[in-house]
């Protein structure tokens, strides 16, 4: 796991969050950050932004262009334009400064997860919580029982589980759902979509279990971990 | 051409004597008619080239020709047919009114001349006043035009109020808050007058060497004109009509003297106002970074030291505080960003549930709707909604008492969407009502470790409205407090969503 921050504090910090999980190597700049991804091959990388060489856009196109290492990104500010463009630009998940350790961790576990699974990727059956998607059969059921989705929110469905545990921007999700589509202003629609959604697959749509919102941002699939979790509670 | 008046005189003089001797040639042939003709064609070339007293003149000269030569009997001033004298009244009659006329018509022309010339001088002074590039250089062009075209020795253009000048000149601060117009004598003493226009009862034998003029711009006095001359200033009718018109011109451009500065103090203010945020945004971004260590570290103690939380809780608190900070400035610059857009009630109040599960604790928020059915929807801003309500049920939390529940209700209103947020706190006195929402406000009997700034409230109203919305406080039947937010609802088209 690779540390991209030009603050020592923070870069200790991480390192002391993972120091029983995993091997943290530590990067202050962006390029040598850069190039420790093409060396070290990371399963994750923790980028603050900020850093003195260049903007974490910058950082985090880079790494995309040629790798898939989960990217989580530290930021001070809590401007949601910043996290959008981010995201957009490739980032798995957000963070913003201060932090908590658990938070982190959390975060960091769900990432690198979904990267091991994503893996084995073209699987037809994703298992999450009592919700099981088969994308064969275009069917959806909960506890067993078949529910009826219409072709937008079974599409919304879909790019909601098969990215689980990413913070997917609303602009994204449109791009996806609607891909093809005859829409006029469809994409301010998104959020009611996402709202009967709710009311299909959650228990309570106002303590929602997997469809998690992320405000000013998009929405995030919980994890079969989170979903469990929330389960156990 | 050119000519002096007198050599117009002689060269008339010689043009009639001319005509008159050519005219002696063929007297036997000649007609009265003619020689009436020929004289009355040199008496009005006459009048054209040199005015009215040549062309009199010259028919006066004319008609003592006209008799001595040409009306028998020849050579005398007599004359015998009585016709004749009725022939010779005509012909001065008709010179004299000829003469006359033309003269009233050049003199119309020289005047028309005039006008438009004084038109031209305005026109561009005005656009002199408008164009120059400091308006301090077109005050300067306009005081010396009014000085050369008035002959006066000094024209001198005071801004400002005159009040806190150096030299405080009684008389000028007085045409300034009056803005009635004064002069000064040569004895010493003063003429006030009851208007903006100069006092025209300037006692005989004493003379004013000073003029003290107040400038108006839509009926402020924006400055004093003040013309100076030892010699004693006499204003005739078209001067001071031409003074009163250049005045006005002072005036505009002192007005611009004041607007551009205005402007660059509006600028200042702005650049400042940019700077403040500037500066609060980076001072919250450069709290932030050691505020994450020290919660790393709270964090890593956990295990071993208890008061390792309150440090991750106090560090938090920091947080918000500075956050709140940099919100109110925001608010209060109008710099903060709004995203309206179509959002549904389930999504926001999901948002609040989860972002407040962790500060409520044990404590129980009872979420109902009027109708369970219908999904709620309205255009508003999601993050800016979501942060009112999270602040409305941390503040619930804060002041009730512990094991009370809080209570959310929403219903549809007509054209609004209402948040009710209730708890069964002390509630507000009737005299601080409005006084919560202002920024740093705590009612009297706060907790004085709430953990607030007393800033929650003050952004939630403001936020509520940027949004179109509003935010108002009622007291709770049964004790407690009530917290309305209405933001604006919307309706879906009933095929915008397929089902």
């Amino acid at each position: 796991m690779l540390v991209i921050d030009d603050e020592l504090p923070i870069r200790r910090a991480v390192h002391n969050a993972f120091r029983d999980t995993a091997r943290v190597i530590e990067a202050g700049t962006g390029s040598q950050g850069i190039d420790l991804v093409a060396a070290e091959r990371p399963t994750l990388v923790v980028l603050d932004l900020g850093l003195p060489d260049m903007s974490g856009l910058e950082v985090c196109r880079a790494i995309r262009a040629w790798s898939n290492v989960p990217i989580l990104v530290l930021s001070a500010r809590h401007a949601d334009e910043e996290k959008v463009r981010l995201l957009d630009a490739g980032a798995d998940d957000y963070l913003t400064k201060p932090f908590s350790t658990s938070e982190l961790q959390a975060r960091a576990r769900a990432l690198m997860r979904r990267a091991a699974t994503s893996a084995g990727q073209g699987e037809a059956r994703i298992v999450i919580g009592d919700l099981v998607l088969d994308l064969t059969a275009r069917s959806l059921t909960r506890g067993g029982e078949l529910l009826h989705l219409t072709p937008i929110e079974w599409d919304l469905l879909r790019v909601l589980m098969t990215q689980a545990g990413r913070t997917l921007t609303h602009q994204y999700l449109f791009s996806e759902v609607w891909r093809g589509r005859q829409f006029g202003d469809a994409q301010q629609y998104l959020r009611v979509y996402v709202a009967h959604l709710r009311r299909k697959i959650e228990a309570d749509a106002i303590r929602p279990r997997y469809i998690i919102t992320e405000p000013g941002v998009g929405y995030r699939f919980a994890t079969a971990a989170e979903a469990s979790a929330a389960d156990g509670t | 051409m050119t000519l002096r008046p007198w050599h117009r005189w002689v060269l008339w003089t010689i043009a009639l004597g001319g005509v008159t001797f050519a005219m002696l040639a063929f007297r036997g042939r000649l007609d009265k008619a003619h020689v009436t003709l020929l004289y009355l064609l040199v008496i009005l070339l006459g009048t054209v080239s040199g005015g009215r007293t040549l062309g009199l003149s010259l028919s006066g000269a004319a008609f003592v020709l006209f008799n001595w030569f040409f009306l028998r009997p020849y050579g005398t001033l007599r004359i015998n047919d009585p016709l004749d004298w009725s022939v010779l009244v005509v012909f001065v009659a008709v010179s004299a009114v000829a003469a006359q006329m033309l003269h009233r018509l050049q003199r119309e022309a020289v005047v028309a001349r005039q006008r438009a010339e004084e038109v031209n001088q305005f026109a561009e002074l005005g656009a002199e006043t408008l164009n120059v590039a400091r308006s301090e250089d077109a005050l300067a062009a306009v005081g010396e035009t009014i000085r050369a075209n008035l002959h006066v020795a000094a024209c001198e253009i005071h801004v400002g109020n005159g009040v806190d000048a150096q030299v405080a000149d009684p008389l000028l601060v007085w045409v300034r808050q009056n803005g009635c117009a004064a002069l000064r004598l040569a004895d010493g003493t003063t003429r006030l007058a009851a208007s903006a226009d100069a006092p025209d009862d300037v006692p005989p034998g004493a003379t004013a060497v000073a003029w003290l003029l107040p400038l108006h711009v839509r009926g402020h006095v924006v400055g004093v004109l003040e013309l100076r001359d030892a010699r004693g200033i006499d204003l005739a009718h078209a001067e001071r009509r031409f003074l009163r018109a250049l005045s006005y011109y002072a005036a505009l451009g002192i007005e611009r003297i004041r607007l551009v500065a205005a402007a660059d103090r509006a600028d200042a203010l702005r650049a400042a106002d940019r700077l403040k945020d500037a500066l609060l945004a980076s001072v919250s971004h450069d709290l932030r970074t050691p505020l994450t260590t020290i919660k790393a570290l709270a964090h890593d103690m956990r295990s071993r030291d208890d008061r390792a939380l309150v440090i991750e809780e106090e560090a938090d608190r920091l947080n918000r505080l500075v956050a709140d900070l940099l919100d109110l400035s925001r608010l209060q610059g109008g710099a903060i960003p709004l995203h309206i857009a179509l959002n549904a009630v389930d999504d926001l109040i999901g948002a609040l549930v989860q972002r407040v599960s962790g500060v409520l604790g044990d404590r129980r928020l009872d979420i109902t709707f009027q109708d369970n059915s219908t999904l709620l929807v309205g255009r508003f801003d999601f993050v800016h909604a979501l942060r009112i309500l999270v602040n409305l049920v941390e503040n619930a939390h804060k002041y009730s008492p512990s094991g009370t529940p809080i209570a959310l209700h929403v219903t549809r209103d007509g054209g609004w969407l209402r948040f009710t947020v209730a708890d069964r706190g002390p509630g507000v006195a009737e005299a601080e009502r409005e006084r919560i929402f202002e920024p740093f406000y705590r009612p009297s009997g706060a907790i004085a470790d709430s953990g607030s700034a007393g800033l929650g409230l003050s952004i939630a109203r403001r936020l509520a409205e940027i949004q179109d919305g509003t935010m108002t406080y009622s007291p709770r039947g049964r004790g407690g407090s009530e917290f309305v937010l209405s933001l604006p609802a919307a309706d879906l088209p009933a095929d915008a969503i397929e089902s």
